[in-house]
């Protein structure tokens, strides 16, 4: 199995822990092997390049640069942090004139771009290493009858020309995943919607009403419960589903689970060493 | 030849005579290569001549005949029916028309809202006197490092796949609108316009914070546009001209405060910096709720290591031009 530099980000070393411990967790139970860099810093999460294009480039090519001195690819829990990170990658690495300019930044801290390492969702190396007939061969508990509505959100995604692991338009990897574990994936209309959390502090009523919309459709698919690979897709589908459901009159709640939790439950790990208790929507496992 | 039985299940709506739209089934046998602007075509030539739809230059760079297959705008004539099928695994592709908009018939939408919308924002060159000289004798010239920060955004050609596509526009009326934004960040950077960084308050108005960064437009443009990057560099150009104290800008000033001081995001004075004490208060239900389940952190973080490499780097990144 391979070895990763593992970028948590911000959420999963925050208000999403259940998502750092679940994580680290189904990586030990399938032999990935996670090292944490004790260097990385936040991504910026993409507002960075509203303070400056160079601040955002510079902040997220030191990241890549301690990844490459350790030689491991990036694995990251964060669809957000994916992105800035793939597209930090992408610009400098089909710019030179670029790539020097930034270059010349981090030679102020002693540090060097070179383009050598990549950037994947931990998600994706489940699915590259195992493929779904091998993750079904290490399940040991089904999730037999549960019904999942696998919620993308957007940066898992789009743009695709830099996420680039699969169609944008019609994404198979947690369909495929669902059904490895066991259950029956059912695909709403609203899995590639936004969920309206980078617009939640400016607009949080248009956000609001995007998660709201977002929970009412997994119901109205039936589903048991919603998975997603993206921790601040979460924050606002599970810790702001009260205020969500509000915003379009509805009030019976639906479960979220972070992707490594649902896979967790179906590898037989212990609901608490994933994290279910601090779920705000109870999860009954 | 490679050939198909495909079936297109095309939205159709005459406001004089429908009462709602409805979807008409055609089977055709598509070979390979074929758009689906030519497989319209022919169902109006050989099934159906009611069919409505725009098609003008036939060489994706008019922008007339956007249309929605199986959910995504696409411009009809560079799109090939076996790749859609293939990527949907599926013989049957459903056209409609492009959202946001009103349908003037079948596949046709009034493209008069997005484009008044523009109008409003001063999509054009304002001449800045010092730069543009008054004579046609002398050149006004833009280098290639000061046409470098716009060009991407000039090569819009108006076809409303994003406008379609815009998750701020289902939801804000006063949402300025990808391709809007796009371009007024286009001018706000062209070294010959006079009105400069200043254009960013004119994105201010339009509700430019409210991109939900979906990332929709940059995924739908046929010509590489990416909206969201010109819009995102406008916010950063209005922080520019101090249009600060607002939620959206505060918001992106504690993340930087957050990196300079401990290199990770501070969640806990997250409200605080952005909205004040009204931020707390907003949140103080979900906070509690944080805290209860032992999610949140210490307002006092320790710095990650070797941190101050990142305070260089972002210092040094500061300075450059």
């Amino acid at each position: 199995m391979g070895r990763y530099a593992f970028y948590p980000g911000c959420a999963a070393k925050g208000a999403s822990k259940e998502l750092y411990e679940s994580t680290v967790a189904v990586a030990e139970k399938l032999g990935i092997e996670l090292v944490e860099l004790p260097e990385f810093s936040c991504c910026g999460a993409g507002v960075l390049e509203e303070v400056k294009e160079a601040v955002d480039l510079a902040v997220n090519a030191r990241n890549l640069a301690y990844a490459e001195k350790r030689g491991l690819d990036i694995v990251t829990v964060c669809s957000t942090c994916l992105l800035v990170l793939r597209k930090t990658k992408y610009l400098l690495d089909s710019d030179e004139d670029l790539r020097e300019e930034v270059n010349e930044i981090l030679s102020e801290a002693g540090l060097k771009y070179k383009g050598t390492v990549n950037v994947k969702h931990f998600h994706w190396v489940i699915l590259e290493e195992f493929g779904e007939e091998g993750l079904r061969g290490k399940v040991v508990k089904p999730l037999s009858g549960k019904k999942v509505y696998p919620y993308y959100g957007c940066h898992t995604v789009r743009p695709q020309s830099i996420l680039g692991f699969e169609s944008s338009e019609n994404p198979q990897s947690l369909e495929r995943i669902i059904r490895a574990l066991g259950a029956e994936p059912v695909s709403g209309k609203r899995r590639l919607e936004c969920c309206g959390f980078h617009a939640f502090w400016p607009a949080p009523n248009l956000s609001m009403k995007l998660t709201g919309v977002n929970l009412l459709d997994a119901k109205q698919c039936g589903a048991d419960c919603i998975t997603t690979p993206c921790p601040l897709c979460h924050m606002n589908l599970d810790a702001n589903q009260s205020r969500a459901l509000k915003e379009v009159g509805e009030n019976s709640k639906i479960p979220v689970l972070h992707l490594p939790q649902l896979i967790g439950l179906a590898l037989g790990i212990d609901p608490k060493k994933l994290g279910l208790h601090r779920n705000i929507v109870p999860v009954s496992c | 030849m490679d050939k198909r039985e495909v079936v297109f299940r095309i939205k159709r709506f005459n406001p004089g005579k429908d009462r709602e739209p409805y979807y008409q089934e055609y089977t055709l046998s598509v070979p390979k290569g074929m758009t689906i602007l030519e497989a319209l075509q022919q169902i109006k030539d050989t099934q159906d001549p009611t069919l409505a739809f725009r098609a003008f230059c036939r060489s994706a760079i008019c922008g007339s005949c956007a249309v929605k297959v199986n959910g995504f705008p696409k411009l009809a004539c560079k799109t090939q029916v076996f790749s859609e099928l293939d990527k949907f695994e599926t013989d049957t592709l459903t056209i409609e028309p492009l959202d946001n908009m009103e349908v003037i018939r079948d596949l046709i939408v009034d493209w008069d809202t997005p484009l008044r919308r523009m109008e409003e924002m001063k999509p054009y060159l304002i001449p800045d006197p010092e730069v543009v000289p008054d004579s046609l004798e002398e050149e006004s010239r833009v280098y290639p490092d000061e046409l470098k920060r716009f060009d991407q955004f000039t090569d819009c050609i108006l076809c409303t796949s994003c406008f379609s596509s815009c998750t701020a526009v289902q939801l804000d009326g006063g949402y300025g609108g990808p391709f809007q934004l796009a371009r007024v960040y286009r001018f706000a950077v062209d070294p010959r316009d006079a009105l400069k960084a200043e254009r960013s308050k004119i994105g201010y108005a339009f509700d430019m914070w409210n991109c939900v960064r979906c990332n929709k437009c940059a995924d739908v443009c046929p010509k590489h546009v990416s909206p969201v990057d010109g819009i995102m560099k406008l916010r950063g150009l209005s922080i520019e001209v101090d249009l600060k104290n607002n939620p959206g800008a505060r918001h992106v000033m504690a993340f930087y405060k957050s990196l300079l001081e401990s290199g990770m995001l501070n969640e806990v004075l997250l409200p605080l910096r952005t909205k004040g004490i009204r931020g707390v208060l907003e949140n103080l239900p979900v906070g509690i709720k944080l805290i209860l389940k032992g999610k949140a952190h210490s307002p006092v973080m320790k710095p990650i290591t070797e941190h101050e490499t990142l305070v260089k780097v972002m210092k040094a990144a500061m300075e450059v031009e």
